[in-house]
């Protein structure tokens, strides 16, 4: 069993790179497990990635390789057992210190891939970069068009006062 | 595999469409809806009202049901698991007390999650937090220029609060507009005798709620609320009986209960169904299934009234003198066959059998002064003396809450065990909080308790779920979280013309009633030194209603809406 773990896998970004890697690190992607057990003989055909450049695949697998040896994932887990702190280890925020382009790209990839406990991260650093703004700077950071009118805001601002404080 | 197939779609979908755009573009929009979702659902509350108003299309997805579920669950219901000591002795918890879809437990929340009901989270979400923060809309409903005597009587059930007093029976809509839903007149041969009781059939469908009413001459009457077509129907009279003041009565179709000032305890039955005749045929006159005489009885009293196939339950709880040291708590439970036989009768109250002060220690009434001691274990007389109260100014009970009021500032929570062998009632925990008399107080099945001050200027909400047994509740108990001052708010200005507008109406209504002048110098937010109440509270999901009397004598219902 031990050997399998350290077996290679060939995975090819959408720009056609070839990235070797370990089979363990490349497992955390719930895609790539899958397919390499669809496959059945890992290290011999490359693996397409097909949604994710070499760019991101790389940050992926840097992400992976710190992570390889986290506990699975458990089975049972929906959207709502996850802990709802947006607190972030120390190691992860570090590695989410990237453009917002990256972090996007990250966050989809992360998505594509079916890597859970990274698109959490991913989740988590937007939300941090949402909580204690208001509405005006979330848009200027995201570049977000508002289109209410300013009356339709207020109202908007007016029937949610209550929950303002808390 | 299917679920992965759909998430390659996304991902094409995603990264064909938005990828190409230059960087300066909407780059939070390049997620899905449903990653969008994962984001907002690591934000507090107050931020995704912020994100609600980014554009539209965050509206929408800040404002998502599904979202606002979660967070209903994680502030109001998991946190319950921790406190019932039940849910958190059975097993593994915390499998059980999470949100996971199937598994979860709603805890006395299951009406909202039930198959085919779309409840609307946040809604729900904005009135549990308005509940908790005592913040609510204050407006209110006369209902009499003058003082009455007696009282008004007042109860309040499913959104409808019914009131008795010596012009006949009305019931009022407590939601929305508030508008009188409808009025009639006591019969003739009542007309002359004030009520002195009202109960409200709890079985009530949203169709017609059945009504009895006792009155100070021993008589009695049931009523029918056709709410659909606002109407009062008036089905049976009970001759006047040398029995005297009826004090208090209960009614679960077809039994009707009456407890007389002389402590003469009546269970009635109705043969004749209410429903499948004419609306306004006068019934057949019950039988008397059974007649208890008490002599422990104490006014202030509650009588509860439960049906079952084999039996009926028929519970009773008072205010009990004790000798030497004032006053606690007793309850009665009769258990009548649908024959009418007696087959069971049995007696609880908060101070053991043999309990017998014998000199005062501590003087009684400086048990209140001094702060509660929760955490340090208490001296056996301590704890003895300190289920010895002053005279309740008021009794709730639902069960297993027993909720008596006190003038002397504090309430007490009794907890009542009933199983098939045995009744007890638990020590009483007094509850701090009101800076002066308490006259009234009501509690609900789920622990939520509303108590009201003599000044009428000073409501508290409580939240009594799990009772102080445990050391977690002792710990709340000593802690000043327990309960929460209503505050009124005004409402921001364009619904604030809406509340006067109804206000409005309910003037009119009553002015076309009363041919008197109609008081038009009410305001919103007057906390009057003068302004009594005589103790009715009562609450809903929604709202809460206190009958209120100025120095006039002027009366008005004040309802604290928390929507």
């Amino acid at each position: 069993m031990s050997a399998e773990g350290e077996q290679s896998v060939k995975l090819v970004s959408s720009d056609n790179v070839e990235i070797l890697t370990e089979r363990k690190i490349a497992e955390r992607s719930m895609l790539i497990k899958n397919m390499i057990e669809d496959l059945g003989a890992p290290g011999e055909e490359p693996i397409p990635i097909m949604n994710v450049s070499e760019a991101v695949l790389r940050k992926v697998l840097e992400w992976c390789t710190q992570h390889k040896n986290d506990p699975a994932p458990t089975q049972d887990d929906d959207a709502d057992s996850r802990k709802k702190t947006t607190d972030i280890e120390e190691w992860d925020q570090k590695f989410m210190q990237v453009d917002q382009e990256m972090l996007f790209e990250i966050i989809l990839a992360a998505n594509y891939m079916d890597i859970k406990a990274l698109l959490d991260v991913g989740c988590k650093t937007v939300a941090n970069m949402i909580k204690g703004k208001s509405p005006e700077e979330i848009r200027k950071t995201f570049n977000i068009q508002n289109d209410f009118t300013p009356e339709e805001e207020e109202q908007i601002r007016r029937e949610n006062e209550w929950a303002e404080d808390r | 595999m299917v679920k992965r197939v759909r998430e390659e779609d996304d991902g094409l979908d995603e990264s064909h469409s938005k990828r190409p755009k230059p960087s300066e573009a909407d780059r939070l929009s390049r997620l899905s809806d449903e990653l969008t979702l994962r984001v907002l659902s690591y934000l507090p509350v107050a931020q995704l009202v912020v994100c609600q108003r980014l554009s539209h299309k965050y509206q929408a997805l800040a404002g998502d049901n599904q979202l606002w579920k979660q967070q209903y669950y994680e502030r109001f219901v998991r946190p319950r698991a921790n406190r019932l000591p039940g849910v958190r002795d059975e097993g593994p918890t915390d499998e059980s007390i999470r949100m996971a879809s199937k598994a979860s437990r709603w805890l006395g929340d299951e009406h909202l999650v039930k198959r085919g009901i779309k409840t609307n989270w946040k809604r729900q979400y904005k009135l549990r937090h308005n509940w908790t923060r005592g913040s609510a809309v204050v407006s209110e409903i006369p209902v009499a220029e003058e003082a009455s005597i007696p009282p008004v009587l007042v109860q309040m059930h499913e959104g409808v609060i019914y009131m008795a007093d010596t012009d006949g029976l009305r019931a009022w809509s407590a939601k929305g507009e508030r508008k009188m839903v409808a009025q009639i007149s006591y019969e003739l041969s009542t007309a002359a005798s004030p009520p002195t009781a009202l109960a409200i059939d709890p079985q009530t469908n949203n169709e017609t709620s059945r009504i009895t009413v006792g009155f100070d001459s021993g008589a009695f009457s049931v009523y029918v609320l056709d709410q659909a077509r606002a109407r009062f129907h008036h089905r049976y009279n009970h001759a006047a009986s040398s029995n005297g003041v009826i004090s208090a009565t209960a009614i679960s179709w077809p039994y009707v209960v009456t407890m007389t000032a002389t402590q003469l305890l009546s269970l009635y039955h109705f043969d004749q169904p209410l429903e499948g005749q004419h609306s306004n045929d006068i019934l057949a006159p019950p039988r008397l299934l059974h007649s208890l005489k008490s002599s422990t009885i104490w006014p202030p009293l509650s009588t509860s009234l439960r049906a079952a196939e084999t039996c009926i339950t028929i519970s009773v709880a008072y205010a009990l003198p004790t000798y030497l040291s004032g006053w606690t708590v007793g309850l009665q439970e009769v258990k009548v066959s649908c024959v009418g036989d007696l087959i069971e009768s049995r007696l609880a109250s908060a101070i053991g059998q043999h309990y017998r002060p014998l000199a005062f220690s501590v003087p009684p009434l400086m048990q209140h002064l001094s702060p509660p001691n929760a955490t340090t274990s208490t001296t056996s007389t301590s704890v003895e003396l300190r289920h010895i109260h002053s005279k309740p100014t008021s009794l709730s009970y639902t069960h297993p809450y027993l909720l008596v009021s006190h003038p002397d500032n504090t309430l007490t929570l009794y907890l009542v065990t009933s199983t098939a062998d045995s009744l007890s009632i638990s020590a009483g925990s007094t509850l701090w909080g009101h800076t002066s008399s308490v006259s009234g107080a009501h509690v609900g099945d789920r622990g939520k308790a509303v108590s009201v001050s003599t000044r009428g200027d000073e409501l508290r909400l409580w939240e009594l779920e799990g009772g102080f047994g445990s050391s977690a509740a002792k710990k709340r108990l000593a802690g000043v979280d327990l309960s929460v001052r209503i505050r009124p708010e005004s409402r921001p200005n364009g619904t604030k013309k809406s509340t006067a507008v109804d206000l409005g109406l309910v003037n009119q209504a009553l002015s076309a009633r009363s041919t008197g002048s109609c008081a038009t110098e009410q305001r919103l937010d007057d906390a009057s030194e003068l302004t009594l109440t005589r103790g009715w509270v009562g609450f809903d999901e929604e709202n809460v209603v206190v009958l209120k009397e100025q120095s006039q004598g002027r009366q008005a219902l004040v309802v604290y809406d928390f929507t």
